[in-house]
């Protein structure tokens, strides 16, 4: 851990670039000063050209000219050491405030450089293909396994599973979770994916729109995670029945799966979503309001969290969603309507099933009982 | 001409005058019909009652609020974040003042644009995903439900797209979907921003004139 002491050299130019935060924006102050030294280079070649040739005897001082006093501005602008100094000091933890603004914040810090080589070279390098690689998984289960189907067909008998709020709580949730979801990826991945396939310009647009739409929603989400805690909190804590559930892979190979009103998949996923979404959130929140936080090493680690955990929650919603709709017969109707299908819930939650109607979810009287 | 100028410039003239007349054809169509004379003496004030009815709507009966609160709440945090928006956000008032008032008016700082622009966001999606997962209310919902919503939608996100204001091609966008949803405005129940009154007033007055308590 790099600790934080002040910068061991004081100089006009250390504080030129105490001044910036980033070493990103350093490395602009150095180009420009490359471009203007190369500018003053050529006109002084220009003026001593020209005042070698005949222009200098056509400009000719007024008779009235005085010599005005130059200030010299302060000695030593340049400091005692080379730049080479400066960023091996830099590069071995020494760490700096900038002492000629306002801002308190660390500016210069080594960190930085192993940051953005972690943000470059895995997590917008490999994060896009974490869900396309779920997407091809999904496709090729449903090709092999199809659909789940309810064994002993519907009922045509309904038993309520959530209200009204409940649905709403979820949707409102799924909802700003796609445009945050849609929106982050392009602005993860737009060099490396728009850039090549559409250029420059597009990729600008499109991450400029994404960036106001996901700092827009992103306080949504926030509050549309509190919402579902509350509503879906009941009935999604871990019990015995859960590990016979993993036992069994949760049905996904065959076989009958016992589960209460959530089954142990659904529980992590509640879960997974409340504490990666709490992460997300908390990051997501530094993130968007950067200036009430003076540690760079706080934005850097939120910056990473944030990728993370945002390609985790995609990639595990899509394998919610996939059941949640196509991969499962019935399961869609009780975020519709509110009601499953008796069957659906004998098969699915047959100890939810039990308590809620207080009849055997074995129980062959009732036509095309299952399992 | 380019795209910009094309969206701000005749479309938008198109647009705008679809929008009028065809409010104003509707609005007054309506009044036109007129009500049927009633011919038993008056135990009442129609007038009063029309006045009445409106103000009663504006929030349900006891037992009603509590079972429809999160609508009641989503109805009012979309329309008044929706007008907020429409009306006190500096590049409307710049654009309201610009071509049609030629005065401005003082505007939302930004944050609170943005907290608007949320507020009626949540609103409208709490909205529509209760039209969706309410099974009488998707019963009764047709295209036009839907597809004024997705309007009014998209409209308020390519507006927040432009946020940055640093693209004319997304300002242009936000026009273009403003045009449409003018258009489409008058021919579907979007109408029901001009209308709900009359409706209201109509029930109000009927009841007034009967002498009924509302
Ligand atoms: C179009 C996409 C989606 C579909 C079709 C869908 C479908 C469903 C269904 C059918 C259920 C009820 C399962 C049951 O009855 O046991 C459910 C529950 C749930 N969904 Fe979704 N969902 C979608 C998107 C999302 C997203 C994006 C999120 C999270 C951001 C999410 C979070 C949840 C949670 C937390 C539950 C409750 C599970 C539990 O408490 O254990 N859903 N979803």
């Amino acid at each position: 851990m790099i600790e934080r002491r002040p910068l061991p050299f004081r100089s006009r130019k250390a504080e030129i670039l105490t001044h910036q935060t980033g070493i990103k924006r350093l490395s602009n102050i150095f180009a420009y000063a490359r471009v203007i030294a190369f500018m003053l280079l050529s006109a002084t070649w220009l003026i001593v050209e020209t005042g070698q040739s005949d222009a200098a005897s056509h400009v000719r001082a007024p008779e009235n000219a005085v010599n005005l006093p130059v200030d010299d501005g302060p000695p030593n602008t340049l400091g005692t050491r080379s730049d080479g100094e400066i960023w091996s000091d830099i590069r071995h933890g020494a760490v700096g405030n900038p002492s000629s603004s306002s801002a308190s914040g660390q500016a210069i810090q080594s960190l930085g450089q192993d940051w953005r080589l972690l943000r470059e070279n895995y997590i917008v390098k490999y994060a896009g293909w974490f869900p396309v690689g779920v997407i091809g998984l999904l496709l090729l289960y449903f090709l092999i396994r199809g659909r789940m189907k309810i064994a002993s067909g519907r009922s045509g008998k309904t038993i309520p599973r959530f209200t009204l709020i409940h649905r709403i709580a979820h949707w409102f949730t799924a909802g700003v979770f796609m445009i945050l979801g849609l929106s982050g990826l392009i602005i993860l991945l737009g060099r490396p994916v728009i850039v090549p396939l559409f250029g420059h310009e597009v990729n600008s647009i499109m991450t400029s729109a994404a960036l106001q739409g996901h700092n827009l929603f992103g306080p949504l989400f926030v509050v549309a995670l509190m919402w579902m805690f509350v509503k879906f909190v009941r009935g999604n804590f871990f019990q015995l029945v859960d590990f016979k559930w993993i036992f069994k892979l949760g049905g996904l190979f065959g076989g009958h799966v016992s589960s209460s009103q959530f089954n142990f998949g659904e529980k992590s996923w509640f879960w997974l979503l409340m504490i990666v979404g709490a992460v997300m959130s908390i990051t997501g929140l530094v993130l968007e309001f950067p200036w009430f936080f003076e540690d760079l090493r706080l934005l850097q680690a939120s910056t990473v969290l944030h990728g993370i955990g945002a390609v985790t929650l995609i990639c595990v919603s899509l394998g919610h969603i996939y059941i949640g709709s196509v991969g499962m017969e019935g399961a869609l109707d009780s975020m519709l309507i509110g009601e499953v299908d008796e069957n659906w819930a004998k098969e699915h939650h047959d100890l939810w099933y039990e308590e809620v109607t207080g009849k055997s979810a074995k129980d062959d009287t009732e036509e095309g009982a299952s399992t | 001409m380019s795209f910009i100028e094309f969206v701000e410039g005749p479309f938008y003239t198109v647009a705008m005058t679809i929008f009028l007349l065809g409010a104003a054809w509707r609005v007054i169509g309506i009044i036109r019909i007129g009500r049927k004379k009633d011919i038993s003496p008056p135990k009442g004030s129609a007038a009063a009652g029309f006045f009445k009815g409106n103000l009663r709507h504006f929030f349900p009966r006891g037992i009603f609020a509590r079972r429809t609160w999160l609508h009641i709440v989503g109805g009012y945090g979309f329309h008044l974040g929706l007008f907020g928006l429409m009306l006190f956000a500096a590049p409307h008032v710049a654009f309201i003042s610009e071509r049609i008032t030629g005065f401005g008016w003082p505007t939302l700082p930004r944050w609170g644009f943005v907290i608007t622009a949320e507020i009626a966001f949540a609103g409208l999606i709490v909205l529509w995903v209760r039209r969706i997962s309410d099974p009488v209310m998707r019963l009764i919902s047709d295209w036009d439900d839907h597809i004024g919503t997705w309007i009014t939608f998209f409209v308020m996100l390519s507006g927040c797209f432009a946020m940055q204001e640093s693209h004319v091609f997304l300002r242009a966008t936000h026009m273009l979907l403003v045009n449409i949803w003018l258009i489409y405005f008058p021919f579907g129940r979007l109408m029901h921003a001009f209308t709900f009154f009359l409706s209201r007033g109509n029930t109000g007055a009927t009841y007034g004139r009967k002498g009924m308590n509302l």
